[in-house]
């Protein structure tokens, strides 16, 4: 019996209700308001806001709604976000995303990590795991991000010097989309895309315009995949656009993966030894079909772009808006690391608020304010039977709850900050990368990319305030794993 | 839809040395790619014969308490993380290791003894952040996945933590009540 004591709150109440809820019970608000919510109030561009006003005014931690035609339980507390997340099986299944799958049946293309389910995803999951999560494997390209931080410093300086004052960077996000791109191609690609350059090559910039398609269509691609098939011909354009962008993409890393079979080939002719890194060791060791590997690299270098720049982007706004941070942040980085030091991600553990600084910023701005998880079977949660079926995590309503974050409307880094190794916080309130073996792929690049971009730029820079107009909300899309 | 002349390049990179595959794959890791110092590597380029070298003085034995109260013993190398060690010798641990030694996620929780516990290698920030998500938590909690075998573990006691009270155990003790 013991061990039921120390089961989770949530659980020990639920064995002792005499039966439990079905949906139909459940809160939550009317199927019409619902879809005017969302379609005319622009209610996917305001998820995250909706979640927070549903959970803690309107209907408490456990709800249901409509996301489009899609029905949703919606889950606003940690321990139920817990609960779901040590729940899942082998191959949890994120979102429904029926019309990315539709896109690559239509081109004949395959599916990658974000749109793949079920066995053919756990196959890649597994090959690309293997290469890009261990944080071990990932500190070897500390190198490559470092020379694209070089050219991003470069670049600061250059856009500072075109201005008036000779000092304020006015649109800070586009050059960290820049850096991110080029970033996550040195790894993904083994190749630079000259995105920082003054003069961007060409193929880049149609591929930055795909991108950017991508992106501002971003929303209307989510309605399009919440439009019925059958009102299509009525209201074609998102479908369209939904295609073009993606054609984009794919054409785009096609021509880069090509690019590298080529050289391999030509390697080979000569007798020379190949060596390379993540895109090399893909297509040697053909774990990973070539189709297989355009969708991914598409998936992921599509993943990995925006997610990270925008998080950037709130991060020096945060440090800008709190000068007595960015001054703590700064002698941190002076007092354990040295002035002229190029960090590397060796570096990292020494200085504790950039790691703080990460993880608040994406406490108050996560790339995503959800975690999508479909149900694979029937879980009672919060004291309802939820059968199988989607259920979406809101971990941006659990962010913000002072249960969980005291004070949690302020932006604490040191809150992160342990006071010793044993020191540990049961913690799913915050969970920006998701959990388990379906979360983000991609989170030690992206600390990698975003800790030695911060530690460079705040030393390049100790005031940053200037640096900072003209930023944007990052609630705009959804990520992906 | 692949580009012409693909699928006969990657038949060639087949066909050709072993030594290539080698090199890409330090390439991506940067060494090699196993979780401890020297003693994993890719089982995939390497054969069992350079396994089977190894003497019997390098062999560690664990004893696993599981969910259930059974004792699990099995035999490691030093070197081995104990994820490898469940894994090689199939060790019937429910869920355990979901991420494969990633740092993905929790599943792969043990409870040490206090004395070994205090030997054990520094903790990661990384560790440390995927502890914070572990269900059952202790003073000697670590993730197996990260503890690799070494001489004074032999004969040493790990802990599996009570399993997840999920949603479906719940159902299950709803219908019994």
């Amino acid at each position: 019996y013991h061990h039921l004591l120390m089961n989770e709150k949530t659980v020990i109440h639920e064995r002792f209700l005499p039966k439990q809820g079905s949906l139909q019970e459940m809160p939550g608000p009317k199927t019409l308001s619902n879809l005017v919510e969302f379609f005319w109030k622009d209610g996917f561009g305001r998820i995250h806001e909706i979640q927070v006003q549903f959970s803690q005014n309107n209907y408490g931690k456990i709800f249901k709604s409509h996301f489009g035609p899609q029905f949703v339980v919606s889950i606003a507390d940690r321990d139920m976000v817990a609960q779901v997340l040590r729940a899942e099986g082998r191959t949890p299944q994120r979102a429904n995303m029926e019309s990315w799958q539709e896109y690559r049946d239509l081109r004949g293309r395959a599916t990658g990590l974000i749109s793949a389910e079920g066995e053919q995803w756990l196959k890649m999951r597994s090959v690309l795991r293997q290469k890009i999560l261990k944080p071990k494997d990932v500190a070897v390209f500390s190198e490559g991000v470092n020379e694209v931080i070089t050219d991003l410093i470069k670049r600061i300086h250059t856009l500072r010097s075109q201005e008036e004052d000779g000092e304020t960077v006015t649109n800070v996000n586009n050059l960290f989309f820049k850096y991110s791109m080029e970033g996550v191609a040195t790894i993904l690609y083994e190749s630079r895309l000259g995105c920082l350059e003054n003069n961007i090559p060409e193929k880049t910039v149609e591929y930055i315009e795909a991108l950017e398609l991508m992106f501002s269509m971003f929303k209307t691609t989510m309605y399009a995949g919440a439009i019925p098939k059958w009102l299509r011909p009525f209201i074609p354009k998102p479908w369209r656009e939904f295609c073009r962008s993606w054609d984009g993409l794919f054409k785009f890393s096609q021509i880069h993966v090509d690019n590298k079979i080529k050289d391999i080939q030509s390697q080979l002719d000569q007798g020379e030894e190949v060596k390379g890194g993540l895109l090399t060791y893909l297509l040697l060791s053909k774990e990973l079909t070539v189709e297989e590997i355009y969708a991914n690299m598409t998936e992921m270098l599509l993943a990995g772009v925006d997610t990270t720049s925008f998080t950037l982007s709130w991060a020096t706004y945060l440090l800008a808006k709190h000068p007595e941070v960015q001054q703590s942040v700064y002698e941190e980085i002076v007092n354990n690391l040295g002035k002229d030091q190029v960090p590397t991600s060796d570096d990292v553990p020494k200085l504790p608020m950039i790691r703080g600084l990460l993880k608040e910023t994406l406490r108050l701005f996560p790339v995503l304010p959800g975690n999508g998880r479909v149900t694979q079977e029937d879980l009672v949660v919060g004291g309802y039977l939820i059968p199988k079926g989607v259920s979406s995590l809101c971990h941006y309503a659990t962010s913000y709850e002072e249960e969980n974050f005291p004070m949690a409307n302020d932006f604490r880094p040191e809150r992160w900050l342990r006071k010793d190794n044993m020191d540990r916080v049961d913690n799913f309130g915050s969970i920006p990368f998701g959990y388990g073996i379906r979360s983000c792929i991609g989170k030690r690049i992206a600390e990698l990319e975003i800790h030695l971009a911060l530690i460079q730029v705040e030393k390049a820079f100790p005031s940053i305030p200037t640096l900072c107009i003209h930023l944007q909300e990052s609630f705009k899309r959804f990520g992906s794993d | 839809m692949a580009a012409p002349g693909t699928a006969s390049l990657l038949r060639a990179a087949a066909a050709s040395s072993r030594r290539w595959l080698l090199a890409a794959s330090r390439g991506a890791a940067g060494r090699p790619s196993g979780d401890c110092v020297a003693a994993r590597t890719p089982g995939r380029f390497f054969g069992v014969s350079a396994r089977a070298r190894l003497s019997s003085e390098d062999k560690v034995t664990v004893h696993f308490i599981n969910r259930d109260g059974d004792k699990l013993t099995a035999e490691g190398k030093v070197g081995d993380s104990l994820l490898d060690v469940v894994v090689d010798k199939n060790l019937d641990i429910d869920g355990f290791g979901a991420c494969e030694g990633t740092l993905a996620c929790s599943t792969c929780h043990l409870i040490f003894e206090d004395h070994i516990f205090e030997k054990l290698d520094a903790i990661t920030d990384e560790e440390m952040d995927m502890l914070d998500l572990a269900y059952g938590l202790t003073e000697t909690s670590r993730l197996g996945c990260q503890i690799c075998l070494k001489k004074f573990m032999n004969n040493m006691t790990v802990r599996v933590p009570e399993a997840v009270a999920d949603a479906r155990q719940s159902i299950d003790m709803s219908k019994n009540s």
